[in-house]
């Protein structure tokens, strides 16, 4: 079988069809290969440094890197055997053996369990190769959102391929080189003097929880399964989508969807770490009016609602329709948002609306 | 008058691949790279800031701290540490370890701000000219050392005396490039640089590739430990390897080429930019070589201490500014190299045997080699040998009328136990795969490699296993930290052969070696983590006691930093 490209190679043993272009990963990926890898990040560009996605090809020497290496018609590509499983697994004890840990909460980010779930099936939990770990953490950065905690790092540059590639910021780099090996930013100093937007992006795609979202990871200690809601952050008109991570009644984080249309992934600041407001102490729980004396004061329901349509009908009566102009709060949520603009269109008849994140 | 950040940096923008060239003006006019200068570089090449700052992190010899750049460096390679060297380091204050610098037939070389000394002693270094090669026996036809000991080789007049440039006149006059190309395929010349790839099929596809402009690079980064070759035909017969670029040039149909010379030869730099402005002022190079019409600039780029670049597709980025990872190949150099142009990266050595080639033909040059061999290849010798230096044999020579009847043997009164080869990426040969013949069919059936043509004399007062674990950590020092295997293997590799870590059984001990070992060989990203378990894979095989001496004796203390 071959679709109208014609291109085909054979995939452990079966002809499969592919298009030009793609890498021998996507080709085997799409077959529902479960060819394992931390350095990959399908959005970013393959960059072959785990080294755990090679395949063998007859005729060539060694094994391929199956992420950097272009399917080719004719290829005969094998992407199980026990040599490939053997190097996959010591590839595991090395990178095991240099991190301070393996195992890290799921709320550190979203790719954060990848090598967990790796050493584990490669059952590379061996204690071999032991020495010295790679990585110095940044305990002294004090920016409330990103944890660098180097020592758990394993140097994919997947964070600063993202930032690079994805978010067009360059906040951070490579510095030095071989083990010592080092993410950083400009001059070695902290994130909040970089270009970082801490848009979190490197967060999402850290695959060892090196780096860690502190706001998700505040929860840590609620003992209840985290659950995951989809939905759309409401704070501008972009749209990008987001899984709202709660334990119970308590959101205890954001995480950027992936498969998100608007986004693929990545979020801004707002969108990925401003959502203490839901849970705030200091958040209204009733409605105030303004008494005699010009101050707020609690109220009920009725009582504020009957206030403003009031004021409302005042203004329109004296001003006309036009006179106002609402404001919606990135904040509320997305379906008071949607009964905003329809009150302020199909009930006083005007255009005037916008949202916080415009006006 | 010194010139102002923004002064250099207008200047650096006229030229291709500025960056390096800027870098270098900045690092020597204020003796460190300091922030202030790395932001205006930042802003006036358009380079992120904090890619510029890691990427100038990679290499070993910019400093950024004042007074950085005058520092001492005292070379640790491995011959000269058999001389002293980590005393004198010790002796010099101030002064710090650098990998092989590229001397290893002198005395132990100390790089000072632009200036090269050599000495023994702290009292007593000195500077010195670059050792000509010895004379080879008689009867021996050489090729790119045919006149190096000539008087004056390294002037224009002195070169052009013994038929200098003729090859370049006679192929911009006479010659169509096809022919060229035809006459380089038809003399077997293969890359002298470490892989050993035919040139002329190199030069074909540049030329056939699609797209432009095309560009040149020689390779003279010499990074690889016990490998001074490139140093001596640069330094003595300069104007032969730009007439060998200038050729490959009209082969490829490149009017641009690129000398990238490793940091550690300031004063090569000199003789080079002496004998470009020279040709360029004779109408040899330029605008209108020969009158031809056709134009070859030659452009000098100085590295700034690290050996991955000269691997070709780590080259290529550090020219390009980028940070310096080896590329992944495919595409190779020769359709996407130098900004994504089809490029011939070649080794000096290599392009120096360009215009004997052209000169007395493509028999000839075969006919230099023994039996079916091709050609000569320089050997750099080094170590425990009596008489050190670049002997330049036919290939197919046994390695053991190398050592006794051309270098003399070993030390008086002492036994040869072990040869490096490839500098030290081929591992060692030690007993009876001594008499391997030089070339590379021979070296790989004992799993080595010629590649460059370093060897390394080791007697038998030496302890293989310290010198595995010193190599070991120049691999380690030098994995450029891309891939996996290499960044963790070569670091892995080295606390075992220092035994600060790793099992204290012997059987554990060397299961995780082998694995290390074949893990790194079968998934590297590059040459460098194939070749560095040669080493320890070497170490073990030819040297079994002392390995199981080692394991049983060293004193483990995981999280040493070795
Ligand atoms: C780690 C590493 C270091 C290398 N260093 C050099 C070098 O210093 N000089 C050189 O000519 N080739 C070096 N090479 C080989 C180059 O990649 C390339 O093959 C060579 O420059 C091609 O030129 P040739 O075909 O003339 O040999 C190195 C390769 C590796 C993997
Ligand atoms: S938070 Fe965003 S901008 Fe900051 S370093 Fe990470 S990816 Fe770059
Ligand atoms: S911090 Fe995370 S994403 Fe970045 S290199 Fe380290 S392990 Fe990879
Ligand atoms: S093998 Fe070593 S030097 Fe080569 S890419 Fe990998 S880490 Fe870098
Ligand atoms: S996914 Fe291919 S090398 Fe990491």
């Amino acid at each position: 079988m071959s679709d109208q490209t014609g291109l085909t190679l054979t995939l452990d043993g079966a002809s499969v069809s592919f298009t030009k272009g793609e890498s021998i990963f996507q080709v085997a990926e799409r077959h529902g290969k479960e060819i394992p890898t931390l350095c990959y990040d399908d959005r970013l560009d393959a960059f072959g440094a785990c080294r755990l996605c090679i395949v063998e090809v007859e005729g060539a020497r060694a094994p391929v890197a199956s992420c950097t290496t272009k399917a080719e018609p004719g290829m005969r590509v094998t992407t199980r055997s026990g040599a490939l499983e053997m190097h996959r697994r010591v590839l595991l004890e090395l990178v095991v053996s240099e991190n301070r840990e393996v195992d890290v909460d799921e709320l550190s980010g979203y790719a954060s369990q990848e090598l967990t779930t790796l050493v584990d099936r490669y059952d590379a939990r061996t204690g071999r190769f032991e020495g010295r770990i790679s990585g110095t953490s940044r305990p002294d950065d004090p920016n409330p959102f990103i944890l660098r905690d180097y020592a758990n790092c394993i140097s994919c540059y997947r964070c600063v391929r993202v930032c690079a590639e994805q978010e067009g910021d360059y906040a951070i780099s490579i510095m030095n080189r071989g083990f010592d090996t080092q993410i950083t930013t400009e001059f070695e100093g902290h994130l909040k003097e970089s270009a970082c937007t801490f848009c979190g992006q490197c967060v999402q795609t850290c695959p060892t929880g090196a780096l860690g979202d502190i706001k998700a990871l505040r929860h840590k200690a609620i003992e209840k399964p985290v659950e995951k809601t989809r939905s759309i952050c409401p704070y501008c008109g972009v749209g990008c989508a987001v899984d709202i991570m709660t334990k119970g009644d308590q959101i205890v984080g954001i995480q950027p969807a992936m498969d998100g249309p608007a986004n693929e992934g990545a979020l801004c600041v707002k969108g990925q770490f401003a959502f203490d407001f839901v849970h705030h102490p200091d958040r209204l729980k009733t409605p105030f009016v303004r008494n005699d004396h010009g101050q707020l004061v609690p109220t009920t329901w009725e009582v504020a609602l009957d206030k403003a349509a009031a004021g409302l009908l005042a203004a329109v009566n004296e001003h006309g329709r036009h006179s106002l102009y609402a404001v919606a709060s990135g904040r509320a949520p997305n379906e008071a948002g949607y009964v905003m603009q329809k009150f302020v269109r199909a009930g006083l008849g005007t255009s005037y609306i916008d949202n916080c994140s415009r006006a | 008058m010194t010139q102002t950040t923004d002064e250099l940096i207008a200047d650096a923008l006229l030229q291709p691949a500025p960056l390096l060239p800027l870098l270098h003006r900045l690092h020597e006019r204020d003796g460190y790279l300091s922030e202030e200068a790395l932001r205006a570089v930042s802003k006036g090449l358009r380079t992120p800031l904090a890619d510029l700052f890691g990427t100038v992190t990679f290499y070993h010899h910019f400093s950024r701290e004042a007074g950085g750049l005058d520092a001492l460096r005292v070379c640790t390679g491995p011959i000269c540490r058999l001389n002293g060297a980590e005393q004198l380091v010790d002796a010099l204050e101030g002064s710090t370890g650098m990998a092989c610098s590229g001397r290893c037939d002198e005395p132990i070389p100390v790089l000072r701000g632009g200036q090269t000394l050599v000495g023994l002693r702290a009292d007593a270094l000195e500077l010195r000219e670059t050792p000509l090669p010895p004379a080879p026996p008689q009867g021996i036809e050489e090729c790119v050392f045919a006149h190096i000991r000539d008087d004056d080789r390294k002037q224009l007049a002195g070169y052009r005396r013994t038929g200098g440039y003729q090859a370049l006149e006679q192929a911009v006059t006479s010659m169509t490039p096809e022919a060229l190309l035809d006459l380089i395929d038809a003399s077997g010349l293969t890359g002298r640089g470490g892989a050993g790839f035919p040139t002329g099929r190199k030069w074909r596809a540049v030329r056939d590739a699609s797209g432009g402009p095309k560009t040149v690079v020689c390779n003279a980064d010499e990074g690889e430990p016990g490998c001074f070759k490139d140093r001596a035909l640069m330094d003595h017969d300069p104007h032969g390897v730009l007439e060998g670029m200038a050729l490959a040039c009209i082969a490829t149909g490149a009017s641009r080429a690129f000398l990238y010379l490793r940091y550690e030869y300031p004063e090569t730099e000199h003789v080079l930019l002496r004998a470009i402005e020279d040709a360029e002022a004779a109408g040899i190079l330029g605008d209108d070589v020969f009158g031809s019409g056709q134009t070859v600039h030659l452009h000098l780029r100085r590295g700034a201490g690290a050996y991955i670049c000269g691997e070709e597709t780590s080259l290529l980025n550090s020219l390009e500014g980028k940070h310096p990872f080896p590329r992944n190949r495919p595409p190779y150099p020769v359709t996407h190299g130098f900004e994504g142009t089809p490029t011939a990266v070649n080794n000096v050595e290599t392009l120096s045997s360009v215009a004997p080639i052209v000169l007395h033909g493509a028999e000839w040059y075969r006919g230099l080699g023994l039996g079916d061999h091709a050609g000569t290849k320089v050997i750099s010798l080094s170590g425990d040998i009596e008489r050190p230096g670049n002997y330049e044999v036919p290939m197919g020579l046994p390695l053991r009328t190398l050592l006794f009847e051309w270098a003399g043997g070993g030390r008086k009164g002492h036994e040869i136990q072990a040869v490096t080869m490839a500098g030290l990426s081929g591992g060692f040969l030690a007993g009876d795969d001594l008499d391997v013949t030089l070339d590379e069919p021979s070296i790989r059936s004992k799993r080595s490699f010629l590649g460059a043509g370093g060897i390394m004399v080791f007697d038998e007062t030496r302890d293989m296993v310290d010198v595995a674990h010193s190599a070991m950590e120049f691999f380690a020092h030098e994995s450029c930290g891309k891939c996996f295997p290499c960044r963790i293997g070569t670091q892995r590799l080295t606390e075992r052969l220092a035994g600060s870590a790793g099992p204290t059984e012997p059987g554990a001990w060397l299961d995780e070696v082998a694995d290390i070992n074949r893990t790194m060989k079968e998934t590297s990203a590059c040459g460098l983590g194939h070749a560095a378990p040669l080493i320890a894979e070497s170490l073990v095989r030819y040297f079994p006691a002392a390995v199981q001496n080692h394991i049983a004796h060293s004193s483990r203390s995981t999280g040493l930093d070795t």
